[in-house]
């Protein structure tokens, strides 16, 4: 059978930031995809040369604005590299609270996307309702819900007073008692089973060789985390379990991401118990020394490295991010071809592709071309999912 | 195998290959290769010491010539580094070895203009299409043109 190409973006999947998947199609079946990720370069790592250490910290947050607080900890974790000075053990607790908080949402953002994805509307109301209460807490903690520079070069900007930890504790209860509903939803309920499970498989060695990062690594069944391989800020002594499952596929994915939530609130509710007293912040001088440093830290979607060099002057002479999208590209590309007895339909490409969870930046066209016919027309992304939600309902 | 095993077993096979190594903080390990040595130091590290995983590469314009270094590891982050010369900037890939460094060298090319020997798609991956040839964002003599304000015209 002669095979033609789908573009799927730019202006679109699953979430609303431009990726250009470009699928090789065999009737109903991929056979190959090429990725573009080329519609939301910002030149951040250019103009961090131009900007001094402090005017970077609000630069490196809003490189995400999801996973914003894992980009300005690993930012200022690796300007303080840089100094060679002890930050304050409180600092450190508080910037894992804040951590786990927004991982919190985050995964309780992607599981409302999940079920959006696949049709399943009624749970993507419910969980972001409740990821409502954790960007309420955020904003009492920090002052703001998204772009929040909680921590700061030296330690973070605000105290946690008895009356923010009474609110923290209540909220972490509900939240609690909230995703173990979810967590019987996602692991019973007869569509997401069918949707997910023996879809987008990548197989352990796959990931690995493909270094893939975070809840998918974990979900092909790799023992693997940064707090845990490298641990930073306080995440030495809180204790927490990492999370796999062995079935390499979405629903696999689903099950990790929903456990992480359950780690994160204990984890938060240990460093509200062992939080130590003394200074949140040290003040450091606006010009680093001369040195180099680089830093991970596990961001909602995986590992992300920030590498620094100064020149002693108080901007940075290169400052380099990866993101942990990037890493998982590779695996994406794996995960949407079809080889041997693993079959990909065009249907299930939109959840597969949400089940990385990206961050690059997209919304609504997919431009279909038929090379054989030479005509074109364009599906709306409303109209994609509809077509997937006939083609399941068919089978 | 932790960070000093690691350095000893390096400087013991490579020898005189390693221009310089370093341990600057616990589980980082600092090398400096030629460029000619690079994919073999690599190639060793993946397979002696079981890391399969490379965690980005990073390009740095040092002004005569282009810094490249190759994180690799989960736990202990061991820095490959090597200098290349930025009039003729070419090194070979480590795809081979590394699959899921193909984008990452990609990016270097792209954002640096290196040019990576065998690698099987080396094309554009960060700049848009309509980005002029031969103009790389990431080098020093390249300085961002301010935008102009949209009023006041």
């Amino acid at each position: 059978m002669s095979s033609f190409t789908i573009p799927i973006g730019p202006q679109h999947p699953a979430l609303p930031e431009p990726i250009l998947l470009k699928l090789e199609v065999e009737g109903e079946y991929v056979v190959g995809v090429d990725v573009d990720i080329s519609y939301m370069h910002r030149g951040i790592e250019k103009a961090m040369e131009y900007r001094n250490y402090i005017q970077n910290i609000y630069l490196a947050e809003r490189i995400c604005g999801i996973c914003n607080v894992a980009h300005t900890v690993c930012y200022t974790l690796n300007v303080e590299k840089l100094y060679d000075k002890e930050i304050p053990p409180r600092a450190q607790y508080l910037r894992v609270i804040i951590e786990e908080l927004n991982r919190i949402h985050s995964h309780l953002l992607w599981l409302g996307v999940a079920g959006h994805e696949i049709g399943f509307e009624t749970l993507f109301m419910y969980v972001w309702r409740d990821r409502e209460r954790v960007m309420d807490l955020i904003e009492t903690i920090t002052g703001n819900r998204v772009n929040t520079a909680y921590t700061t070069i030296g330690g973070v900007r605000r105290d946690i007073t008895s009356d923010i930890e009474y609110k923290i504790r209540k909220t972490m209860d509900i939240v609690e008692e909230r995703t173990k509903y979810y967590k019987s939803v996602a692991a019973a309920e007869p569509t997401i089973i069918a949707r997910t499970k023996d879809i987008g498989i990548l197989k352990t060695i796959d990931a690995i060789n493909l270094c893939a990062v975070g809840p998918l690594l974990r979900a092909s069944n790799v023992k693997n985390d940064v707090r845990a391989d490298a641990p930073y800020a306080a995440h030495d002594e809180v204790p927490f379990n990492v999370i796999t499952y062995p079935y390499c596929d979405v629903f696999s994915r689903i099950l990790v991401r929903v456990d992480e939530i359950f780690e994160c609130i204990n984890m938060i509710r240990y460093c509200l118990d062992h939080l130590p007293k003394g200074p949140i912040r040290i003040k450091l001088p606006l010009k680093p020394p001369k040195g180099e440093a680089v830093t991970r830290v596990e961001a909602p979607r995986g590992e992300l490295l920030h590498y620094v060099l100064s020149d002693g002057s108080e901007k940075p002479y290169r400052y380099k991010v990866r993101t942990p999208t990037l890493a998982n590209i590779p695996s994406l590309c794996r995960m949407l071809t079809s080889s041997g007895d693993y079959i990909v339909k065009i249907a299930d490409v939109p959840i597969a592709y949400a089940s990385i969870d990206p961050c690059l930046c997209c919304t609504g066209r997919v431009q279909i071309v038929d090379i054989e016919k030479n005509k074109k027309w364009i599906w709306s992304w409303e109209e994609l999912k509809e077509y997937s939600k006939k083609e399941f309902k068919k089978s | 195998m932790n960070d000093e095993e690691i350095l000893n077993k390096l400087r013991e096979v490579f020898k005189e290959k390693i221009i310089e190594s370093s341990i600057p903080r616990k589980n980082i390990v600092n090398i400096v290769v030629p460029k000619e040595f690079y994919k073999e130091v690599i190639k060793f590290i993946v397979e002696n010491f079981n890391i399969p995983h490379i965690q980005t590469i990073t390009g740095i314009d040092m002004g005569n010539e282009i810094q490249i270094i190759a994180h690799l590891g989960r736990s202990i982050t061991i820095n490959v580094r090597t200098y290349i010369d930025k009039n003729n900037p070419q090194i070979d890939t480590i795809t081979d070895i590394i699959p899921g460094a193909s984008f990452y060298e990609r990016e270097v090319y792209d954002l640096l203009g290196v040019n990576f020997i065998g690698h099987p798609n080396l094309k554009r991956v960060i700049l848009p299409e309509n980005w002029p040839k031969g103009v790389y964002p990431l080098r020093k003599e390249y300085k961002p043109e301010h935008p102009k304000p949209l009023r006041g015209v």
